[in-house]
């Protein structure tokens, strides 16, 4: 038998598109599609939870669906592949002042903004990305850390284009304006829709060749470099990736916020609050991230307002308490206690102490 | 020429001051592989509790560094034994969210407790300097670094030299075989916590003592700077974060001269990026640790 012919039997029948739809709608079950549907629900139901609260509520929620993009974008490359960027920071700053100065210095409009953002984060993530994907752990999070506060002091002295640090303001009335603004009802579905968008892109790319790739990354670099991937490609285009979601995320924000300053959006506690999500959530799934970050800002939205002063201060036991007794995530410790019938909370904490 | 040499005696003194702020993180990132978000709180800790001493005791910052160091180092082991033991060996990002919870709980606290105002200890000499040549040197800031250089080559010793030293430095290399010789674990972690949060203290007086200090934005940058001062010395070495702390001390304050703006801020990072990519285990750090750099 020649090499041609073995490989002609390797290779998988031939099929036309429509006989691969007609495939995958017949293998949708009721297992195999509820997320989907579960996803759909939801956002049906957030669409319907617009009608009932007032405008005021509607931006305190707009904070929600925000966090749920950063965190699913931080879930894709410090998650699944296991590079914990500290610097995710820098794309959300690059897409938000990419976004401002061209609609503020050349009065274009955000939705042609909006894309330029984008691609600006995959650049900008392809440029550090190649270096510092070659450090580990702790290494590459401060690489990535030193990054984005590079970027924010670029930023900050380029004062004839971004303004420097009087900060920058996008122009939202008058004649010239690119673009009308949304206003809070508009920022709410535009948030909703970036944050469903980016859930469902996240899932789709978990569920890809490319997704177990990443995890493949994640698990054993060495491993997965001897079975034929390219190690170097799947990190790179999982930072790519998180960085174009983060930077989108930076472009709605920045013209949400209408005025901001070089500080505001190169926040290292956007950072930490991603990181914090995704690990309390459970790292490494669709349902942690999401369940991290609508969680913890509805809790930290709950203390402002409920506790005042002592806010931080129980934020920061919370913490403390769940990374004491949930060190693998809720979602994750949920998930395997149902499986394996043992929901004991202390047995979960001895077996990763000392 | 005199600007330039003043510039470098003051980022001598400056690094010193740094790289005593750095040793105990460095000690810690190196023996348990945790990068202790909560350093810089420790040390603002430290301040706070010296200049307390100070104003209702009327005790001078020197005299109240062994006080300071004592009560730091029974809150660091609490700290480590009653906490970070618990998820030590769960993935290394945890510890570094609990330490990070951990500052939250620490800064937020002495703020409810002592407000957000800038403090310092005054004391009738750290203000004042001697002329050599043509440079001025601060007393207090010249005291804190012979201070931390005497603290670097101290904890050197005991490292080299001592039981507990030789205990600390097999537990980091290899928990599971430190333990089959009978050490307890358990117990070397919390001493290495306690000994880096008593020198996050004696660095927060001295902090406290040369300028200012608050609980809001101190100590995040205390943090980042032990931080990358420990990535440029380089870990496994105990002299790593006192080169790395000249070195960025220098690096700092000659940039701060020759360039304008907050420029020189992005100057250390691109010092920092580079170390990382070039020499990944710092400027004298153990090829040991490298395994975990795993270029």
């Amino acid at each position: 038998m020649s090499a041609g012919s073995l490989a002609a039997i390797l290779q998988p029948r031939r099929r036309t598109r429509r006989e691969v739809l007609r495939d995958w709608i017949r293998s949708r079950r009721p297992a195999n599609s509820w997320p989907a549907l579960v996803g759909l629900a939801g956002f049906a139901a957030m669409l319907g939870l617009q009608q009932l609260i007032e405008p005021g509520t509607q931006r305190l929620v707009t904070a929600v669906f925000l966090f749920v993009a950063l965190a699913q974008a931080w879930n894709l490359i410090g998650g699944y592949t296991g590079y914990a960027s500290f610097g995710q920071v820098a794309f959300f700053g690059l897409g938000a002042y990419t976004v401002a100065v061209l609609m503020n210095n050349y009065h274009i409009s955000f939705w042609l903004a909006m894309p330029v953002a984008i691609v600006a984060g995959v650049l900008f993530a392809v440029l550090i990305g190649v270096p510092l994907l070659r450090l580990r752990g702790h290494y590459f999070a401060i690489a990535t850390l030193g990054a984005a506060e590079g970027l924010r002091e670029i930023v900050n002295n380029a004062t004839p284009i971004t303004g420097g640090g009087l900060g920058i303001t996008i122009p939202t009335f008058g004649d010239q304006v690119p673009t009308p603004y949304f206003g809070k009802p508009g920022f709410y579905l535009a948030f909703l829709i970036l944050a469903a968008a980016s859930v469902a892109a996240c899932a789709l790319v978990a569920r890809s060749r490319f997704g177990y790739a990443m995890v493949a990354v994640h698990e054993d670099e060495e491993a997965a470099g001897a079975v034929g991937i390219n190690t170097t490609l799947v990190k790179v285009v999982a930072f790519a990736l998180s960085g174009a979601i983060v930077a989108c995320a930076g472009a709605f924000y920045a013209f949400q916020q209408i005025e901001f300053y070089p500080t505001d959006v190169f926040d290292a506690s956007f950072t930490v609050l991603m990181v914090i999500m995704v690990m309390i959530g459970g790292s490494g799934s669709i349902a942690g991230p999401l369940v991290g970050a609508v969680g913890l800002e509805l809790l930290s939205q709950f203390l402002r307002v409920n506790l005042g002063t002592y806010n931080q201060l129980i934020f920061g036991a919370i913490i403390v308490l769940v990374v004491v007794f949930f060190p693998q995530g809720v979602v994750n410790y949920f998930r395997e206690a149902v499986r394996t019938r043992r929901f004991s909370i202390l047995d979960n904490v001895r077996r990763y102490r000392l | 020429m005199a600007q330039f040499l003043q510039a470098a005696a003051y980022g001598v003194v400056q690094g010193g001051l740094l790289a005593l702020v750095a040793v105990g993180f460095s000690l810690v990132w190196g023996v348990m592989n945790v990068v202790n978000f909560s350093h810089g709180a420790l040390a603002v800790t430290g301040a706070y509790l010296a200049w307390f001493l100070n104003v209702h005791v009327g005790l001078d910052p020197f005299l109240a560094i062994p006080i300071v160091a004592v009560a730091m180092f029974a809150f660091g082991y609490v700290i480590q034994r009653g906490l970070i033991n618990l998820v030590i060996n769960a993935p290394i990002f945890l510890t570094l969210l609990l330490t990070f919870g951990l500052s939250l709980v620490i800064l937020n606290g002495l703020q409810l407790v002592f407000k957000s105002d800038d403090r310092t200890i005054d004391t009738s000499y750290a203000s004042q300097s001697f002329a050599l040549g043509a440079v001025n040197v601060p007393y207090g800031r010249l005291a804190a670094c012979v201070l931390a250089i005497v603290i670097t080559v101290g904890l050197a010793l005991v490292m080299n030299r001592t039981r507990l030293g030789h205990a600390i430095g097999a537990t980091g290399m290899d928990r599971g075989a430190a333990r089959l010789m009978g050490i307890r674990a358990r117990h070397i972690y919390a001493v290495t916590f306690g000994i880096a949060a008593a020198l996050a203290g004696i660095a927060g007086t001295m902090i406290a003592t040369v300028g200012s200090f608050n609980p809001t934005t101190t100590p995040g940058q205390l943090t980042l700077d032990a931080f990358v001062i420990s990535v440029l010395g380089g870990l496994g070495n105990m002299y790593g974060a006192l080169v790395g702390g000249l070195v960025f001390g220098i690096a700092e304050s000659i940039g701060g001269l020759l360039l304008t703006g907050t420029w020189v801020n992005a100057i250390a990072m691109a010092v920092l990026i580079a170390t990382l990519i070039i020499r990944p285990t710092g400027l004298i750090g153990k090829a040991q640790y490298s395994g975990r750099v795993e270029v």
